[in-house]
């Protein structure tokens, strides 16, 4: 066979091998029933460390022992890891009921988790002189601030003693 | 008297330069989630970079000539070009983690978005490489870079159950709820963090850089010996800040800025603005080291003019290597990939690559045509012979680590 012969088989089964995987191609994301609680607790850790953070921070910058820059950049990472968690459950396929009810448990959860930090957020600019609007329901203090991560942090930890 | 002053400073510039954005984020993620049960890898690293380390100046200090363009010389274009290969992917990699480093601290202190800083950084690097002298350059990051004391410090200020933490040392043990594969993977990490290849290149250019002579073998002895494990114990000192104010609070580190937190705890803002200095000194310094690498490896390997003791004109190919790196390194961060994922991939890689780096330099140090009677002792070899035997488990252990751990997460 003339190597231009054996590149066109080769081109062939190529794209005979994509024209069937796509056209016979299965759904690749559903979990398996342990896989899908690992993932809910492992999104769940991610969120519970990000809100520990933010209580930190909110804590050390009411004792003034951090500056307001750093404070800022400190929560706003913590932001990016609760959209990493909140990701990894929404693109979650629950296998079955237990799993589905997991998910949307620790849905709530890191959406209640990810309030609390954007209000501590908020906090931390108004702290720095910042002229925020009261809709965007501010914190009125470092212990307003740090209620609202606790209560978030309890719902994260009462879903983690579930499981 | 100035020679006194020589070595001191060659020391503490060893001390202030061996940690970088590798170290500083390992050891944070590895303080957080194992506490200080992983310090025996720190151990284990620093040992082998003093070893390697002190054969390479070693080699340039005998022999006038960085290790590259003996490795080439002595195991034919071949061999040198796959060192090459291996060692110039890792330097490009731990560059652009390191220009991520500068970028992050900078974002910290000002809260302006790391994107924005990225070529301001890189252009900082270039024009020091481009117009400040080897030593100058040398001696002011590494000085600064001492600023990261403020993490022993830290440590000391916030009281810790100091029996506790050394029974973490003596007895290491697995944290409830963390695996197996996930220590074993940090311990790779850790281990390659502390033995980063260009390190070795660095010192042994530097070294050619500086005029080094037979004369000045026991300052690079001392340098070492010295200099480095007290570095190795600014990196416990990180690893210990987060062991005791993020561990107990379940925090796992994910950025550079709660790596700061445990520091503005002990000591409040003046001590974290003080360690904020020192990670931007530490990353910057690093960036310099490993853009200098970058152009040290390829022009020692395909035999370019090179130096920063030349003038620049005559060294063009040299500094445009370095150019080049910094443009490619700015490039992989503007499409917006997170330094500190880049880090961690840096120091995975960088212990994949280890055989290849230290192998050659063990080969060279043996080679009595180039050393004289300045070969290896009995001790160097041996423990070098145990040192390959480690690097190599390392090297095979990485990726398989690095998948069955999903990167230690």
């Amino acid at each position: 066979m003339t190597g231009g012969g054996r590149a066109r088989r080769c081109g062939a089964a190529l794209i005979a091998s994509l024209l069937t995987l796509t056209l016979c191609g299965c759904v690749a994301s559903r979990q398996q029933p342990g896989q899908a609680g690992a993932a809910v607790e492992s999104a769940l850790e991610l969120a519970s460390s990000a809100v520990e953070t933010t209580t930190l921070t909110v804590t050390l910058l009411d004792d003034d022992r951090l500056t307001s820059a750093v404070a800022d950049t400190a929560i706003a990472d913590q932001i990016g890891e609760l959209a990493d968690a909140s990701a990894a459950l929404t693109t979650l396929v629950p296998p079955d009921d237990d799993s589905a009810s997991a998910r949307a448990d620790g849905l709530d959860a890191v959406a209640q988790a990810t309030a609390a930090v954007v209000a501590a957020r908020a906090f931390v600019a108004r702290d720095a002189g910042a002229e925020l609007s009261d809709a965007g329901e501010v914190p009125a203090d470092a212990s307003a601030a740090v209620d609202l991560l606790d209560t978030a942090s309890e719902a994260i930890d009462a879903l983690l003693g579930q499981g | 008297m100035k020679k006194l002053l020589g070595l001191a400073l060659g020391i503490l510039t060893a001390i202030g330069g061996f940690v970088d954005i590798g170290d500083l984020v390992t050891n944070a993620v590895v303080g957080s989630r194992f506490g200080l049960s992983l310090v025996w890898v720190v151990a284990v690293g620093v040992v082998g970079i003093c070893l390697f380390a002190e054969m390479s100046g070693r080699v340039a200090a005998v022999s006038g000539r960085a290790t590259f363009e003996i490795i080439r010389e002595r195991l034919g274009p071949r061999a040198a070009g796959a060192n090459l290969a291996a060692s110039f992917a890792i330097n490009l990699l731990t560059l652009t983690a390191e220009i991520g480093g500068i970028a992050l601290a900078l974002h910290l202190a000002s809260s302006i978005e790391p994107r924005l800083w990225i070529p301001v950084a890189a252009l900082a690097v270039w024009l020091v490489l481009w117009r400040v002298k080897f030593s100058i350059m040398e001696n002011v990051v590494g000085l600064l870079g001492l600023l990261l004391i403020g993490f022993a410090v830290a440590l000391f200020l916030l009281g810790p159950d100091w029996g506790e933490l050394a029974a973490q040392v003596a007895r290491p043990s697995l944290p409830e709820g963390e695996h197996a594969a996930s220590y074993w993977f940090y311990a790779v990490a850790l281990f390659g963090a502390a033995m980063t290849p260009y390190e070795v290149f660095f010192f042994s250019s530097g070294a050619v850089e500086e005029r080094w002579t037979r004369k000045d073998l026991s300052q690079n002895r001392l340098n070492v010996l010295t200099g480095f494990p007290l570095g190795g114990l600014l990196s416990v000192a990180i690893a210990g800040c987060a062991a005791v104010v993020l561990m107990p609070r379940g925090i796992e580190v994910s950025s550079l800025s709660q790596i700061v937190l445990p520091v503005a705890q002990a000591g409040g803002t003046l001590l974290m603005a003080v360690v904020i200095v020192g990670i931007v000194a530490a990353t910057f310094g690093a960036a310099l080291e490993t853009a200098l690498s970058s152009g040290y490896t390829l022009a020692q390997y395909f035999g370019w003019s090179w130096g920063k003791f030349r003038r620049t004109v005559r060294a063009a190919r040299f500094h445009l290597s370095m150019i080049v790196a910094l443009l490619l390194g700015v490039g992989i961060l503007m499409t917006s990939v997170d330094p500190i994922a880049v880090t961690e991939m840096s120091v995975v890689f960088s212990a994949v690559a280890l055989p290849l780096t230290y192998v050659p330099i063990l080969v060279v140090a043996n080679d009595p045509e180039y050393m004289g009677d300045h070969v290896n002792g009995r001790v160097a070899n041996g423990l070098g012979s145990v040192y390959l035997v480690i690097v190599l488990l390392a090297a095979v252990a990485a990726i398989p680590l690095m998948i069955a751990t999903g990167a230690g997460s």
